[in-house]
């Protein structure tokens, strides 16, 4: 058996037996795709209860004002009508009623004469989570209903209303509920970079930094194999793990979404199996990438545990200019094809919305990883050759 | 033949081995005697081309260690002192890694696993996983890991380190074996009384330097005394009062 063949077949049976570090890494492979769809049926369940829920609360004179008490009832309203009763504080306090409107029995008489009426809202903001956006509609919807009387009362006494209003904003919000989906869609990309560098993550610690200090690198630097087959037998194994958390997360990425009420929002977002196959190809070369970059470090350390420091921080560094383009917004260009774990992220969001991708793009991203994927692999193999490495 | 000329290796300021020289001859078993820091373990890592000397050679079977690397390679079995081998490979596993980086013919390779396990009398224990194993077992497992090839120059760097009497006694046998298959066999080891049962020739060192070589015999003569343990401390420790 060729010699780079027999390390990687020995890593990878190393690191399958390691069943508490494959777990570890395996669980955010599946946890993570899962927590994206918990997320995602949140948000949507929110936001659909936002918009068709009726508002309730509780009404105390509905008799006085039968108009008022029409349009409200017109405009999505859940009415428990009560009697008045002296304090109707007591009942919020005890929680009988969320927001009570109350109407004063003289309401009619002041409505004739054209004075102003008072209707008391009563509400406890320490108390209620749901009912903020209850009360804020409901207010929105008492004082419309008092400027299209005034409106109506100017306009009959021959004054243009916009004498007293001159004035008027009126909100458009454009956001979907789509929308609101399609910001949680952009954390897939993360996901992958993070799954990628976790696969990897225990083997690359393993089969460098914990060789060392288990003193079994030793006896194997004793083989005639050449330190290029060695090392790339390890990053090979660990990439081949990357690879395979990718997979699986891409996979269980595939079933968790088509639990998503989609439809209910009028949208369809069910990724494809073609989709599936070019997110794993288009950030697949990230794999090498990181088991190279994770082994040269793993290469410094002298004992395990060392490793892990230093590599907990490293696999935040994939993560930054994902943070960073968010935060500054930047558009597909070819520069960002160049870093590492920015291009997989952009391609990969740029599949999952259906857009075209270009093959410049891609090629230049794959190209650049690649690239820098060997660099770390040169350097590995460079440390692996000084006889300093073994301790 | 194993041979080591004036070889000299510092590690920064400090110096381990300073102008050492002496021969190992196969069909013989060589003990490389010494206090502990007397340099044995650098000696059998330079030879075991995990370091390089700084000035003089080392030549195995005529290869330099230095430069002939993988040849060298090829033609060596090493048992590490602290064994080196895989937890959570079994014990075949273990040693079948090493058979193929070796690139032994798989047919090849099977019988002389069969072979190492009767040899070592491995048989309980060869598909277990090595993780809790005895010492005993370890050793057992590393020293077929570095027989698998069937190598003409065998490194042990002290192995009888940690084994109970029964052990020390089964390693003992092996090594008369191999000897008589006409290997070369040279270990270190800081016990006197192993090495008068188990070697042919001698070769003690003090602070990096060569102080002896010779036969068991020849060093009694040499110091003076029977006692073998005293000629030992004799020996490595001269020329000290002088430092």
């Amino acid at each position: 058996m060729n010699p780079f063949l027999t390390v990687l077949a020995k890593e990878c049976t190393d690191n399958i037996r390691d069943y508490r570090s494959l777990f570890s890494s395996l669980s955010v492979a599946l946890l993570g795709p899962l927590l994206i769809v918990g997320l995602l049926t949140f948000v949507l369940d929110k936001t659909l209860r936002d918009f068709e829920e009726p508002i309730p609360f509780t009404l105390m004179g509905a008799d006085y004002a039968p108009n008022l008490v029409a349009y409200l009832r017109a405009n999505n309203t859940r009415i428990d009508q009560r009697e008045a009763v002296d304090d109707p504080s007591t009942l919020i306090k005890s929680g009988e009623a969320e927001i009570i409107l109350v109407i004063q029995p003289n309401y009619g008489e002041r409505y004739t004469e054209g004075e102003q009426n008072q209707v008391a809202l009563f509400f406890d903001s320490s108390s209620y989570s749901s009912g903020r956006r209850n009360l804020t509609t409901l207010v929105q919807l008492i004082e419309r209903y008092s400027n299209t009387i005034g409106m109506l009362r100017l306009h009959y006494g021959g004054i243009q209303p916009g004498l007293i209003a001159p004035i008027k904003t009126r909100k458009i919000d454009v956001s979907s509920p789509a929308d609101r989906a399609l910001m949680i869609f952009s954390s897939i990309p993360y996901l992958l970079v993070l799954v990628i560098f976790t696969g990897c993550f225990y083997l690359a610690i393993d089969a460098t930094a914990g060789e060392k200090e288990r003193g079994s690198l030793e006896p194997l630097l004793t083989q005639p194999i050449s330190r290029f087959q060695l090392v790339l037998g390890k990053v090979i194994a660990a990439s081949s793990f990357s690879l395979l958390n990718l997979t699986i997360t891409v996979i269980s990425l595939y079933f968790a979404l088509q639990l998503v009420p989609f439809e209910r929002i009028g949208m369809s977002l069910e990724l494809n199996l073609l989709q599936l196959l070019m997110i794993i190809a288009v950030t697949s070369p990230l794999t090498l990438f990181a088991a190279s970059l994770l082994t040269v470090v793993s290469a410094f350390s002298k004992s395990y545990k060392e490793a892990q420091t230093y590599l907990s921080f490293v696999i935040i560094i994939p993560t930054l200019p994902l943070i960073i383009t968010q935060i500054v917004g930047i558009e597909p260009s070819l520069g960002s094809m160049f870093v590492p774990s920015l291009g997989q992220a952009i391609l990969t969001s740029q599949i999952i919305k259906g857009e075209a991708i270009s093959y410049t793009h891609v090629l230049l991203s794959v190209g650049a990883t690649l690239s820098m994927a060997l660099l770390f692999l040169l350097q590995a193999i460079k440390m692996y050759q000084k006889e300093q490495f073994v301790k | 033949m194993i041979k080591v000329t004036s070889l000299t290796k510092s590690y920064g300021i400090v110096s381990a081995v300073s102008d050492v020289s002496f021969e190992a001859a196969s069909g013989k078993v060589t003990a490389l005697l010494g206090p502990n820091g007397a340099g044995k373990s650098t000696i059998l890592r330079i030879l075991s081309t995990i370091i390089t000397p700084d000035t003089g050679s080392a030549t195995i079977d005529g290869l330099d260690v230095a430069t002939d690397t993988t040849d060298v390679r090829r033609k060596i079995g090493v048992l590490p002192h602290n064994t080196g081998i895989y937890d959570r490979l079994t014990a075949i596993e273990n040693i079948r890694y090493f058979g193929n980086l070796q690139q032994v013919k798989r047919t090849e390779l099977n019988n002389r696993i069969d072979k190492l396990i009767h040899l070592l009398d491995m048989n309980e224990f060869c598909d277990r996983r090595v993780s809790g194993f005895s010492q005993g077992q370890k050793m057992k497992v590393a020293l077929a890991r570095a027989l698998i090839h069937d190598p003409q120059y065998i490194l042990l760097d002290e192995p009888t380190n940690g084994l109970d009497v029964m052990a020390t006694r089964a390693l003992r046998k092996v090594i008369h074996d191999i000897k008589d298959a006409g290997k070369c066999i040279l270990f270190s080891s800081h016990v006197m009384q192993e090495v008068e049962s188990l070697c042919d020739h001698l070769v003690i060192l003090g602070h990096g330097q060569h102080r002896f070589s010779g036969t068991v015999k020849e060093l009694e003569e040499k110091s003076g005394t029977a006692n073998l343990e005293d000629a030992f401390i004799m020996i490595s420790s001269e020329g000290e009062s002088s430092r």
